[in-house]
């Protein structure tokens, strides 16, 4: 009992290390953290960490995940999921909550659920949607777009929003989570060359 | 430093392979290919077959073992299955049922 400690860091904590693959299904009540590769499966009550040089080819599902690798699959988390600067991802996030932050590349789905009463329902965010994030998405909202393609409008224009701020630290709560909602129902690409 | 520790809770049903050392404290079926050493710990247990360098194995381990260097069988473990290494050490205490081969040259 004493001795499995000689070995590893700090107890409960898994790391996949770069060279390595795991290819089948993973399941755990410990924080994962990957710089390899995993395909397949991944099941976790905790964590899951995917540094730059992790690959995660898999339906996850978790508590909590970052991401600053790839992530190719879907990702249901029962409390949050971290697109960080250098994360990529395609696949559907189903999470309360869903942070992606300037850098970020991430092609699917987001579903954040049951909003909170107090909330627009999802059905019909265009009714009633905040003033400010509204204007930056659609800045005059003529009948045809000028030059910018309609695709790649709502990339830019929230991750540019505060650029300085979301490099530093995960920007504050409430401006990211409406903007994603209102996009809830639809693809959202987001896009961004460093 | 560049090692991988497979947790205490952790249940892996699959394919392992790379070329670092693995420490297994959780639970792994399937099959481990690495190039380097595996490490299977007091918590560890085994269910597959097993390729690499060096195994060091002081959990429980139900497979095939083949090792181009080394299999030590510290005391306390228990493994099942046939070991082909041309070095394969067992500790006092360890308990052991399977083949052997050294591949010793008649």
């Amino acid at each position: 009992m004493a001795s499995p400690k000689e070995l590893s860091g700090p107890a409960g904590n898994t790391v996949i290390g770069p060279s390595i693959l795991i290819n089948g299904k993973l399941s755990g009540d410990e924080d994962l953290t990957v710089r390899g590769r995993v395909e397949g499966e991944l099941s976790l009550t905790r964590t899951l960490i995917v540094e730059p040089s992790g690959v995660v080819k898999a339906n996850v599902s978790v508590k909590n995940a970052v991401v600053s690798g790839v992530v190719v699959g879907n990702i249901a988390a029962t409390e949050s999921v971290e697109l960080t600067r250098d994360g990529r991802m395609v696949g559907d996030i189903r999470s309360p909550r869903v942070i992606i932050v300037d850098g970020a590349s991430f092609r699917g789905r987001v579903d954040m659920g049951e909003l909170p009463p107090g909330r627009p329902l999802p059905e019909r965010p265009r009714t009633q949607v905040r003033p400010a994030v509204r204007a930056a998405l659609t800045p005059a909202r003529p009948p045809v777009l000028p030059p910018r393609p309609a695709g790649r409008a709502p990339g830019p224009a929230f991750v540019s929003s505060r650029p300085a701020e979301s490099a530093k630290a995960p920007p504050a709560p409430p401006p990211a989570p409406p903007t994603v909602a209102a996009g809830a129902k639809k693809k959202i690409v987001v896009k961004k060359k460093r | 430093m560049a090692n991988t520790v497979i947790g205490s809770s952790l249940i892996i049903d699959g394919e392992i392979s790379g070329d670092e050392d693995l420490v297994i404290q959780g639970t792994v079926k399937g099959k481990i290919s690495l190039r380097e050493s595996l490490f299977v710990e007091g918590s560890g247990v085994v269910e597959a077959d097993i390729e690499t360098q060096n195994v060091e194995i002081a959990g429980r381990v139900t497979g095939n073992i083949a090792a181009t260097d080394k299999v030590e069988l510290k005391s306390d473990c228990r493994v099942v299955g046939d070991i082909k290494a041309p070095r394969i050490l067992i500790a006092d205490g360890a308990s052991f049922k399977g083949n052997v081969d050294m591949d010793v040259k008649g």
